[in-house]
């Protein structure tokens, strides 16, 4: 169920600001629109406010001023219009252990006005929705992490919000689970569901947002889609790695005119790096080049700007542990190893 | 408010009060105080000092272990209402109160949704400890009808100090606070006639009992169950219960708004 066009954005924020205790300023003078029927990914280190944000747009903490509109109601004014509007996860999924999951699903649909026969029949449609059909009647307390967060987010769709929240929903799951979930979302955004993801995993960002606002000590500084915040950064880089040290003066030789050449980085001079707009399109004129003159290589990498160049652009620091956290290494694309120039045009099948 | 916003709230009550006892009964640290500790302490005091009813002052009853019944039947009520402060301060605690603030119902069903499965936990506790002390020779000339009366009686007292430990919860959100104040239940008990009659306690505690609802509660529930309006006044008994569960409502009630304004 989405907003209708023509109606108010999903999601909207003005000059909103929340103190705490001492003075800390958890979020200091947000700006933001989400449009209906968009992933707005929220993204951000551990601190940034980001939990912070999406408890004031779930109306469970007052903005010290400022205000915030959901579906067109004010958080601060109209918060039980709100909430009949939202579904939220939260990021440390509260489920009562000693509940099953199908007696969370009555409770949850009874708080959202459903009749016991129509809460039942949801509970059960919701929990074949996100796989726990057998493991409905069962405490959750013996659920795993990935189908805690799975359940959490039934729970979120009882009523068919119009918009959901996800406050890190794939924190500590592995790569399956989060995929299985990534795939959920994707599925409930086709419907028409405008959701709000705040997440500290880049690739989860990049795989879902259609846009992104990237929060830091309470401010947004800097949104759009993933695509155009990563060309703001710059174009992208080829990287090749050299099969011995002796070529890296013909190498660059024969790279000069394909790009901007950058000094070689950690790996001295067996690595020859090319910043080039054309990306992917690049990688064959580039091995052409190294095979005429010669050059043995090794292997050729296009790599994109991530999300945290982007953050590092305009922050000046990286994520924090982000990358790491991703399970994906990196976001370049990688053409073979060992690859001698002279049988490399063939290979290059990126991504 | 409309005749479709109470329904739709008086389900939420409902289903709130449902999960309460559900949980109640699946978590062993809170079922072992309200229904076995009473019980264990009904079983020493009534056995160690049933020659009490040989003193001056101590009223004739027919079975001293139903004189002793109203005792444990308070203890159990204010046992359910103080674990109804603990399982609030626990969902406090670990974001399932969240979960619940996040939902369209009024607030005030949050709490009436709590206190109703202290209703349902104390009708089924008084209800067991009685049917126990029959088994184990306590007679009740009240009757049956009085029995269910005292059963009312002790839930609403539940509801009551239910009230108090919710609004305690509500303030602090703390769950160690709500487990120490465990100790405070036996003096809430021992300066009310619980065990011996008012005319029996010491002067302190007697001038103290008189400021005490539960004094009124147990005496209540005491002359219903022996069929003895010389033991107490069960009218009086029921308006105590119904003040203190009014009041304290109000109080929980009150400490969510303000804890909902602090945040």
């Amino acid at each position: 169920m989405s907003l209708a066009p023509g109606s108010p954005p999903a999601v909207e924020a003005h000059a909103l600001v929340r103190e705490y205790k001492g003075g800390i300023r958890a979020v200091d003078g947000l700006d933001l629109q989400v449009a209906a029927g968009e992933i707005y990914g929220f993204l951000g280190p551990n601190g940034a406010g980001k939990t912070t944000v999406v408890r004031i747009l779930t109306t469970l903490l007052r903005p010290t001023s400022g205000d915030a509109l959901v579906g067109g109601r004010s958080v601060v004014r109209d918060g039980d219009a709100v909430r009949r509007l939202i579904g939220v996860a939260l990021q440390e999924a509260a489920i009562d252990p000693l509940m099953t999951g199908r007696e969370l699903l009555r409770m949850q649909g009874a708080l959202h006005g459903l009749r016991s026969k129509q809460a039942r029949e949801r509970g059960q449609n919701l929990l074949e929705r996100v796989g726990l059909t057998e493991a409905g009647d069962r405490r959750v307390g013996g659920y795993s992490g990935g189908m805690r967060r799975r359940l959490d987010l039934a729970l979120a769709l009882v009523h068919r919000p119009q918009v959901l929240f996800l406050d890190e929903p794939t924190t500590g799951l592995d790569p399956t689970s989060r995929a299985a979930l990534w795939r959920e979302v994707r599925a409930l955004n086709d419907e028409g569901t405008t959701v709000f993801l705040t997440t500290q995993y880049l690739e989860e960002a990049e795989q879902l947002a259609d846009r992104v606002g990237i929060i830091a000590r309470g401010r947004l500084v800097v949104e759009g889609s993933p695509t155009a915040l990563k060309a703001q950064v710059g174009p992208p880089t080829i990287h090749v790695e050299l099969a011995d040290a002796e070529g890296a003066q013909r190498a660059r030789s024969a790279l000069r005119g394909l790009g901007a050449l950058e000094p070689a980085g950690a790996g001295g001079d067996i690595h020859v790096q090319l910043r080039t707009t054309a990306g992917k399109a690049a990688i064959a004129p580039v091995i052409r080049a190294l095979d005429e003159h010669g050059v043995q290589v090794e292997s050729v990498e296009v790599q994109m700007p991530s999300l945290d160049d982007v953050f590092m652009a305009v922050t000046g620091a990286t994520l924090e542990g982000a990358s790491s956290n991703d399970g994906s290494p990196s976001s370049g694309d990688h053409v073979g190893e060992a690859v001698p120039a002279s049988r490399a045009p063939e290979a290059t099948t990126a991504r | 408010m409309s005749h479709g916003i109470l329904e739709r709230e008086a389900r939420v009550v409902l289903a709130l009060g449902r999960r309460a006892l559900t949980v109640q009964f699946r978590r062993a640290q809170l079922l072992m105080p309200t229904f076995v500790l009473p019980l264990m302490l009904l079983a020493v005091i009534s056995s160690g000092t049933s020659a009490a009813v040989d003193l001056r002052g101590f009223p004739d009853v027919a079975s001293y272990l139903a004189f002793m019944v109203p005792g444990t039947v308070v203890q159990g009520t204010i046992l359910a209402g103080l674990t109804a402060g603990i399982a609030l301060a626990s969902d406090i605690e670990f974001g399932f109160f969240d979960r619940l603030l996040a939902a369209p119902v009024k607030r005030t069903s949050l709490v009436l949704g709590r206190l109703c499965g202290t209703l349902g936990l104390a009708i089924l506790q008084s209800s067991f400890f009685l049917l126990v002390a029959l088994a184990f020779g306590a007679r009740y000339p009240g009757g049956a009808g009085a029995a269910v009366a005292a059963v009312a009686i002790a839930a609403i007292t539940a509801v009551g100090v239910g009230g108090i430990a919710a609004a305690i919860a509500l303030r602090t959100g703390s769950l160690a606070l709500l487990q120490s104040l465990f100790p405070f239940m036996f003096v809430l008990l021992f300066t009310a006639p619980a065990f011996f009659p008012r005319e029996l306690l010491a002067p302190v505690l007697r001038d103290f009992s008189v400021l005490n609802p539960l004094t009124y509660v147990v005496e209540g529930i005491r002359a219903l169950l022996n069929g003895d309006a010389g033991l107490g006044d069960p009218a009086l008994g029921l308006l105590a219960a119904c003040l203190l569960a009014v009041c304290t409502t109000a109080l929980s009630t009150g400490a969510l708004q303000q804890r909902l304004r602090r945040t």
